[in-house]
């Protein structure tokens, strides 16, 4: 396994879910055992999207309600039960802006207020793999990179601003510059 | 494999078809009796509710709901299952739309494709396989979720889409787990 991230900011969520309760996570990322068995030690529901390829989809429409409607039936089926974190690792850097305005917007409608989203954007790094990275929690304080793909491609590198304007809904709560370059971003909703 | 409340107990014990004479997609054997399971073959579909009390291993296709009291179900490679699925144990190496009650344990492996729901006290997810769905790991909602496990439910959570055909609705059945 690769060299694991230190990642303050998904520890901080961790820190949060120890202090008990419920919560509801919505990873966008594949299924993974180490997320599953990371997750599994609370009280908690994890659902699973599996988004990846799904993205072409949400990248290759330019109207925004077909956009949403790509985005609704990508995501799983609304529950009564509200998300309280949900997980964007990488994908954010493979959505063009109005896919992740239109994605951001639905994944909204599934969440409660105070909902947190954690993110890893590419921000010094010019490049980036062609395809997301599975990351998975190699502990409460650190992400593995466990498949990197071979292939390269130009890095959107958002800025706080860009994704202001990309999330409207969504306030930068937190973010830090980790030591490979990328940014982690916790959102509030 | 974790137990759900345990932090992070890795994947123990030894998987029910790992008898080296037996490949892993052969039938399994009964929990309870020591003898083989039944087995829908490859070349059987079924539409309708499938209820026994027998270890059963499903290479062929079954769209309804599956009903196992307290045996085993195993969703060989080759099975294609578009159906609810109540069982003492669920492993599942094929395909699975719908949802996953396991009293005891769900296993999905690597070769598997899931799209739907999965409760039970444990879970386990080989890196590899496709799953789409919720896994509800909070002990007191899996409890719950026990006690509502009868096919008549009313409060249980959204069910993954399948197709219409599968969704047939059932009735209260004998040897079902119905309450905590």
């Amino acid at each position: 396994m690769p060299e694991a991230l230190n990642a303050p900011l998904f520890h901080s969520l961790i820190k949060r879910m120890e202090a008990g309760g419920r919560w509801v996570v919505l990873d966008l990322g594949p299924a993974r055992s180490a997320t599953i068995r990371s997750f599994g030690r609370f009280r908690s529901r994890l659902d699973i999207v599996d988004l990846a390829d799904g993205l072409d989809v949400l990248n290759g429409e330019a109207d925004p309600r077909r956009i949403r409607t790509h985005a609704e039936q990508l995501l799983l089926p609304r529950r009564n039960e509200t998300t309280d974190i949900v997980l964007l690792w990488d994908l954010i850097n493979y959505l063009n802006r109005p896919a992740l305005t239109a994605l951001m917007e639905c994944i909204a409608a599934r969440c409660k207020r105070g909902a947190l989203a954690h993110g890893l954007v590419y921000y010094s790094a010019k490049r980036m793999p062609d395809r997301p990275t599975t990351f998975v929690p190699a502990d409460d304080q650190h992400l593995a990179q466990i498949s990197v793909p071979t292939g390269e491609r130009p890095a959107p590198r958002y800025s706080p601003e860009d994704l202001a304007k990309c999330m409207p809904r969504y306030t930068v709560e937190r973010g830090r510059l980790l030591r490979n370059g990328m940014q982690e971003f916790l959102f509030k909703l | 494999m974790f137990e759900i409340g345990k932090k992070g107990a890795p994947e123990t014990g030894p998987r029910p078809e790992s008898s080296p004479t037996r490949p892993e997609t052969s039938a399994p054997r009964s929990s309870g009796s020591g003898r083989e399971a039944a087995v829908i073959g490859p070349s059987i579909h079924i539409d309708g509710d499938v209820r026994g009390e027998e270890d059963l291993l499903i290479e062929g296709e079954v769209n309804g709901t599956l009903q196992l009291k307290s045996n085993s179900l195993t969703v060989g490679p080759q099975g294609k299952v578009r159906a609810d699925v109540y069982a003492h144990s669920i492993y599942v190496d094929g395909l699975v739309e719908g949802d996953l009650y396991g009293s005891e344990r769900v296993a999905i492996r690597k070769n598997a494709q899931v799209r739907g729901n999965v409760t039970s006290p444990r879970v386990s997810l080989e890196d590899g396989a496709r799953f789409k769905g919720s896994i509800e790991m909070d002990p007191q909602a899996v409890q719950s979720s026990a006690g509502r496990a009868a096919p008549a439910r009313s409060n249980a959570p959204a069910p993954a889409p399948k197709p219409a055909a599968a969704a047939a609705p059932p009735s209260a059945v004998p040897g079902v787990k119905t309450g905590p």
